[in-house]
């Protein structure tokens, strides 16, 4: 398939503001609409953006496969310590420890980055068997 | 105003399943998908019209994108 100017050019300029729009939709999750799934799935086709129109190379300057591969392998054992603070109360998993945004909000930033992680590294795989 | 966006619904899918090129199906199903998250936010439901803009527009599409580039590009 044959490359144009246009498709260089936007990718690069629209994908830093979808990735500032996915890390809004985590960070004010609790308030508004969104939250860690869309967030990350925002964060996730920011990244994708980059690695359809520019090839993995350029995305792996800034956010290596080894990188996201680790984020996405600690992103669900911090969601279990999150989750395990209400223990430290004698309540059950996912009891609030801090006061009110506090146990949400850090949820939210860990989901949004294992499933940001996640949906990338689905997509990075594909397209390298694709090359092979 | 629904109604409208069900009709826009009903149109695209006929387009997307009638089409000949897959490359084409699959950027109308893109716009399908974001008619759908328009209609999610009339319906008062932003959180999911957010999860279907993000996930049918965007990761959905990529995938398809994939997988026609893998097969063959026309319907025989």
């Amino acid at each position: 398939m044959k490359k144009t100017n246009i498709l260089d050019v936007v990718s690069r300029k629209l994908s830093p503001f979808i990735l500032l729009f996915g890390v809004y939709l985590v960070t004010f999750g609790h308030i508004s609409p969104g939250g860690g799934f869309q967030g990350g799935v925002a964060l996730a086709s920011g990244l994708l953006l980059i690695l359809l129109a520019q090839g993995p190379d350029v995305l792996s300057r800034t956010f290596p496969l080894l990188k996201i591969s680790i984020m996405e392998l600690i992103g669900y054992g911090l969601f279990l310590i999150a989750g395990m603070g209400g223990f430290l109360l004698g309540s059950g998993f996912l009891a609030p420890l801090l006061p009110p945004p506090g146990t949400i909000f850090i949820l939210n930033v860990v989901i949004g980055a294992k499933v940001g992680a996640g949906i990338t590294l689905i997509c990075w795989h594909l397209f390298q068997e694709e090359k092979e | 105003m629904i109604e409208i966006l069900l009709l826009v619904h009903l149109i695209l899918a006929i387009l997307v399943l009638s089409i000949r090129s897959l490359f084409t199906a699959v950027i109308l199903m893109a716009i399908f998908s974001l008619f759908s998250a328009v209609l999610f936010f009339v319906l008062h439901a932003p959180d999911v019209a957010l999860t279907e803009a993000a996930v049918g527009a965007g990761v959905s599409t990529f995938l398809y994108i994939w997988i026609v580039k893998r097969t063959q590009k026309e319907v025989k």
